[in-house]
């Protein structure tokens, strides 16, 4: 909310500097968000008095005038208003100037005259709304005064919470201000001359749902002279950022700024009469079918929930939330009725909300309304059009509820409140605190407990007798209900810098695993091999899923860690068709950064992402689960003059793989020929498998798919991962092997296949003849070409024999590498190559 | 052959042999000369030594120290000659060896961590030393969980503090901050509860410089007998020391939240203008890091804990803006967008 200090003085003494104030709101729970120097664009802008004004000499609609502004030598200035005469004061903008809207003002020549400046008119200098003519200054305004002197304010713009719709208005923030200062916020006070007929005898009321409508108080001023309000109001309205419209309506808007009390006024000749010939009006919810015209112009169809204001003819406003185009305030309007009311704040919030309406006055009724200031609202409102506009104002008013409530009652526990704020004020210094804010302490009656919480789950507790107090809250406060309410109240005003801090040292809880723990193990594993973590966005087009087409993992051979391959989750209210969907994978997502780099000119890139796929189960629950996954291309290794040139291929992405089961304390995966279902290169596609542990697809990106995504790289491998532990997990620890005393025996077996035969499925073969003294086979060469024949490969193998407790000799070595040639050759019908 | 010819031809040999020793250019050479002179078969001294067998017995004697001291002393030459030439060798390989030493290393590849799971790691090692133990939460909640079990009711003008997007799920939500998981950290845990809760939170918000969509938090919780206000005071103020350096000032000021009472807003000293003010902090030299305050005894409730028997604090902050803030960083959108040239800054 915007607070012009110069209106703000009107309610409270003030003291202290812009800036010591906005420190002063913040620490009491009004943040200053920004102070601005209201008018400072009138810096050049001087009170001048006009010599003469002349018809300039080549132009029919322009004026020659010579103004004195203070200076030794008038100025000359051509100007286009009609209004201005001889011996009046007007705004000066000098050469130099720059008006509201960046206008700047120089000295120009207009028509072949020199024209020294500018006279302003209220609109351009945003002092008023009236662009007509010149704005005319009081006779006494002092000659070369700039107008930010005499008009400029600063204005605080600050943060009202939700829970202090108190505090949105001037005389709320002037009591927060007084609490701190010392000194006493004052109401406005209120003079009425009532010389009209008994309200009674000119409006009647009827409320037919007082749920949502708890008190509603009308008065009635006739005769009024609708025109603009006076210019400081108008000052006042800008400054608080509400542009002046007229004296009538101005003065609800003065009226909703100052006590925060929303109210609206009716052109009385637009309201229907009964039989008495009483303007009547009704409160109740809208009839099927109806319609009203709102002031914005449009047309609505009023659901049955929307609560009206209404006469027999039909609806005159949307309660609470805005008026009705027939009923508005106009030049023409003569009578004008004021409403001023309590609406239920959740009625209101629901229907600003149906009808996209949310106003300031909404704002104010949704936050709930203190219940006196309904008729302090109306007398106010009353007042101020008949001193702004003149008319007759009638006798009394209509109150549907004039029974104020009786003030709430909140109990509290002294010690209590102490050990909540870990301070030791006691209870004297507690109530001298919150008398401050106007709250009055006692002690609380015998036997009554002590409120601890409120709302659809209340809980009281029994207190021993002079164990509790009572704080008796002020009328306008809705925002304390419970003990710990008081305990905030009593440190917000303490200042929450007066709390010593302490570091806990209470029972520390007992140790739990770290969620975290192996995932994190995982991501410094990739980074240690040169990839490059991201972070990117959980919502993804509707159309992505099925453009990559990449599966969803159910990684059931992985438990704890599966996936459901159901409907996706569509956000129903998405900020743009990019982010409409909860992604089901994260490939795709890597593919997005992969484009966006290479925009950048990047073809080397290699990241990784932890995160989380999201479907919908079969039963409508969402599901969410947690994959790892990666994507590397262009050059494997870091470019440089010493380093020979390769890039990324399957190999690469395979042995990424078989660096995380190093972490995960594994054997290598497996990798099985994979056929179809991805996105992938027919050829170059594998399922990665460690039952138990670790389930996954690898492999370079189907071209088809690169094109799609207008990618340059040429060969693009990825992989998505479902990890044992992702979730949640900790690493296992390390089992150690017996290092063994004697020496290994190594052989190496060249053994010659057909092309077709898979490395992994001959590896099978050779491990499953080894013997319990084989501890290691591994590849180290595959060779092709002659003197092999077309259509065979040779598979090089390293395999190493050793015995815990004795050293093996060469004729059982020997022994054991002839049961494995015989194996595979009776397997596979492999040879060995000699 | 008598004594004095042989001596005479011994004395000759050795002073044949010594000065080609020394002018030997190379090992080989030595080699070479080592068997001219001293070979067991075709040597010069062994030549010499088969004319003692003629000399005179009482000669003999004589003779072999004669023998002894001119073998000893080519061998004395030959030795070292031979150390000459090796460090000579030695030196010579390794001139020819020498490399031009500015040249670059050959890179070893690095990648680097993200930002926001960095400052995460940070955040929950820093809470860690206080026996905060990491925890995480559904990002697709409901209306319950996230707004009506933290004390926000339907229609509570609250909710305005966060604008919410929906899923086609019944009743289901995305999570608009990590406070959710108070409540299944309350049912998960019996008091005394220390917990942090990092993840991923989603907000209808137009993005811009400083707002993003989507968004990291890291929430905290701890519940115990007696906790108050004073413990989280002294906690946060450790937190800004370990996060922002040991002299970072820190305030203390009311905000709001429905599901803390007191409730509490955080502000650390700028971390650009020091505390003088400047446009980064709005002129007031402060900045606010995170939200806070005592959990509503409603929220208690709802976790099943009884806020008669116990108290506690929750803080809840945004990750970017923590990181942002420690590394100097302008925009929030430079997070998700994944541009190497700012992630690689981090390896
Ligand atoms: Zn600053």
């Amino acid at each position: 909310m915007r607070i012009p200090l110069g209106w703000l003085r009107d309610y409270v003494d003030l003291d202290l500097s812009p800036e010591a104030l906005a420190e002063r709101l913040t620490l009491l729970g009004f943040e200053v968000k920004g102070l601005e120097r209201w008018g400072s664009e009138w810096r050049n802008v001087v009170v001048g008095e006009l010599l003469t004004v002349e018809k300039h000499p080549r132009a029919d609609r322009l004026s020659l005038t010579s103004v004195h502004v203070g200076a030794a030598e008038p100025l000359q200035i051509v100007c286009g208003a009609t209004n201005i005469a001889p011996g009046q004061r007007v705004p000066v903008a000098l050469p130099g100037a720059v008006l509201p809207g960046n206008r700047a003002i120089e000295r120009t020549e207009k028509m072949g005259v020199v024209s020294n400046g500018m006279l302003c008119s209220g609109d351009e200098l945003r002092l008023s709304v009236d662009g007509e003519g010149i704005l005319i200054l009081p006779a006494g305004t002092p000659l070369g005064t700039a107008l930010t002197d005499l008009y400029g304010d600063w204005v605080l713009d600050v943060d009202v919470k939700p829970n202090r719709g108190d505090a949105l208005c001037l005389v709320g923030l002037a009591r927060e201000v007084a609490a701190v200062t010392g000194s006493v916020a004052r109401f406005p006070e209120i003079t009425l001359r009532e010389d009209g007929p008994p309200i009674g005898e000119v409006l009647a009321v009827g409320v037919e749902d007082p749920e949502l409508c708890h008190r509603f108080v009308g008065r009635r001023v006739s005769a009024v002279r609708v025109g603009p309000s006076p210019e400081q109001v108008q000052r006042r309205l800008l400054a608080a950022g509400m542009r002046p419209v007229s004296n009538v309506v101005d003065a609800t808007n003065y009226v909703m700024l100052e006590l925060g009390k929303p109210t609206h006024a009716f052109d009385a000749g637009a309201v229907a009469r009964d039989a008495r010939g009483r303007a009547a009006l009704v409160v109740r919810t809208a009839r099927p079918g109806e319609r009203l015209e709102t002031l914005d112009h449009v047309e609505r169809a009023l659901s049955p929930e929307t609560l009206l204001i209404a006469d027999e003819n039909g609806p005159l406003a949307i309660a609470g939330v805005m008026g009705g185009a027939a009923s508005e305030v106009g030049e023409s309007t003569a009578d004008v009725i004021i409403e001023s009311a309590v609406f239920d704040p959740v009625s209101v919030r629901r229907t600003a909300f149906r009808y996209a309406l949310r106003s300031e006055a909404s704002l104010r009724f949704e936050k709930g309304q203190e219940s006196r200031l309904a008729w302090i609202g109306a007398d106010r409102v009353t007042e101020l059009i008949a001193t702004w506009a003149g008319g007759s104002v009638a006798a009394g008013r209509i109150d549907t509820a004039p029974d104020e409530p009786v003030p709430a009652r909140v109990g509290y526990r002294p010690a209590r409140v102490d050990l909540l704020l870990g301070t030791r004020l006691g209870p004297d210094a507690q109530a001298a605190l919150l008398a401050r804010v106007g709250i009055a302490t006692e002690p609380a009656p015998d036997g009554s407990g002590v409120v601890i919480a409120a709302g659809a789950t209340p809980r009281s507790v029994a207190v021993a007798p002079g164990e509790a107090r009572d704080a008796v809250v002020p009328p306008w406060r809705r925002d304390l209900l419970v003990e710990a309410d008081i305990a905030e109240e009593v440190i917000r005003i303490a200042g929450y810098e007066t709390v010593t801090g302490k570091t806990p040292d209470t029972a520390m809880p007992h140790v739990r695993p770290n969620p975290l723990e192996l995932r994190d193990a995982l991501r410094r594993a990739l980074a240690g091999a040169g990839l490059t973590e991201v972070v990117t966005p959980a919502l993804v087009p509707g159309s992505a899923a099925a453009t990559l087409g990449w599966p969803v993992l159910a990684a059931d051979g992985v438990p704890g860690e599966a996936a459901v391959d159901g409907l996706v989750v569509t956000v129903t209210n998405p900020l743009s068709e990019r982010h409409a969907v909860l992604r089901r994978g994260l490939v795709g997502s890597l593919l997005d950064v992969l484009a966006l780099n290479e925009r950048h000119g990047r073809g080397d890139v290699a990241i990784f992402e932890v995160g989380k796929g999201y479907a919908q189960a079969p039963d409508g629950t969402p599901a969410e689960w947690w994959r790892l996954a990666f994507l590397v291309t262009g050059s494997a290794a870091t470019p440089a003059w010493n380093v020979p040139a390769r890039t990324y291929d399957l190999d690469d992405a395979k042995g990424i793989v078989d660096l995380l089961a190093r972490v995960l304390a594994i054997p290598d995966p497996a990798w099985v020929s994979h056929l179809d279902g991805a996105p992938l290169h027919p050829g170059r596609a594998a399922r990665a498998v460690a039952p138990g542990t670790l389930a996954g697809l690898i492999g370079e990106l189907h071209p088809s798919v690169l094109a799609a995504w207008d990618l340059r790289a040429e060969r693009v491998l990825v992989a998505e991962l479902a990890i044992s532990g992702l979730s949640a997990g900790q690493l296992v620890p390390v089992r150690v092997a017996s290092v063994g005393r004697f020496q290994p025996c190594e052989r190496d077996l060249a053994l010659v296949v057909p092309e077709p035969l898979a490395a992994a499925d001959l590896a099978a073969t050779l491990r499953a003849a080894g013997g319990d003294t084989l501890r290691q086979v591994a590849l180290f060469d595959i060779y092709r070409g002659a003197p092999l024949a077309a259509g065979e490969k040779s598979l090089a193998w390293r395999v190493v024999f050793a015995a815990d407790e004795r050293a093996l000799t060469d004729d059982e070595v020997d022994a054991d590498v002839a049961r494995l040639v015989s194996a595979v050759a009776s397997a596979h019908g492999a040879r060995l190559r000699t | 052959m008598d004594l004095a010819t042989l001596t005479s031809q011994l004395r000759a040999l050795g002073e044949e042999a010594l000065p080609k020793i020394a002018a030997a250019p190379d090992l080989a050479a030595l080699d070479e000369l080592d068997v001219a002179y001293l070979g067991r078969k075709g040597g010069a001294l062994s030549g010499l030594m088969r004319g003692i067998g003629q000399l005179p017995a009482e000669d003999r004697p004589r003779v072999g120290v004669a023998v002894n001291e001119v073998r000893e002393a080519v061998e004395g030459a030959l030795a070292s000659a031979r150390q000459r030439t090796s460090q000579a060798a030695l030196a010579a390989r390794l001139a020819a060896e020498a490399m031009d030493v500015t040249t670059p290393g050959r890179p070893i590849a690095r990648g680097s961590l993200h930002p926001i799971q960095e400052t995460i790691s940070r955040i929950a090692e820093i809470f860690g030393q206080f026996g905060f133990v990491t925890y995480e939460g559904p990002e697709v909640e409901s209306d319950a969980t996230n707004f009506q079990m933290l004390n926000i009711p339907p229609d509570h003008p609250a909710r305005d503090l966060w604008d919410t997007m929906y899923v086609d799920i019944d009743g289901g939500l995305l999570r608009t901050h990590t406070s959710p998981g108070q409540i299944r950290v309350m049912h998960a845990e019996k008091p005394p509860i220390r917990a942090l809760l990092p993840g991923r939170c989603f907000r209808y918000e137009a993005v811009d410089a400083s707002h993003a969509s989507e968004f990291f938090q890291v929430e905290g919780l701890m519940v115990d007998e007696g906790t108050s206000l004073a413990d989280l005071r002294g906690l946060l103020d450790e937190f800004a020391h370990a996060m922002f350096g040991a002299g970072r000032a820190t305030r203390f000021r009311p905000g709001y939240y429905p599901f803390t009472e007191p409730s509490v807003a955080f502000d650390v000293g700028c971390l650009v203008c020091g505390g003088t003010g400047c446009p980064a902090c709005g002129r007031t030299g402060w900045m606010t890091i995170l939200g806070a305050g005592m959990v509503h005894p409603v929220v208690l409730q709802h976790g099943g804990i009884d806020p008669e028997r116990y108290q506690g604090f929750a803080f809840g902050m945004g990750v970017e803006r923590i990181a942002m803030l420690r590394h100097g960083i302008g925009d929030v959108r430079v997070f998700l967008d994944n541009d190497l040239r700012f992630l690689e800054q981090f390896r």
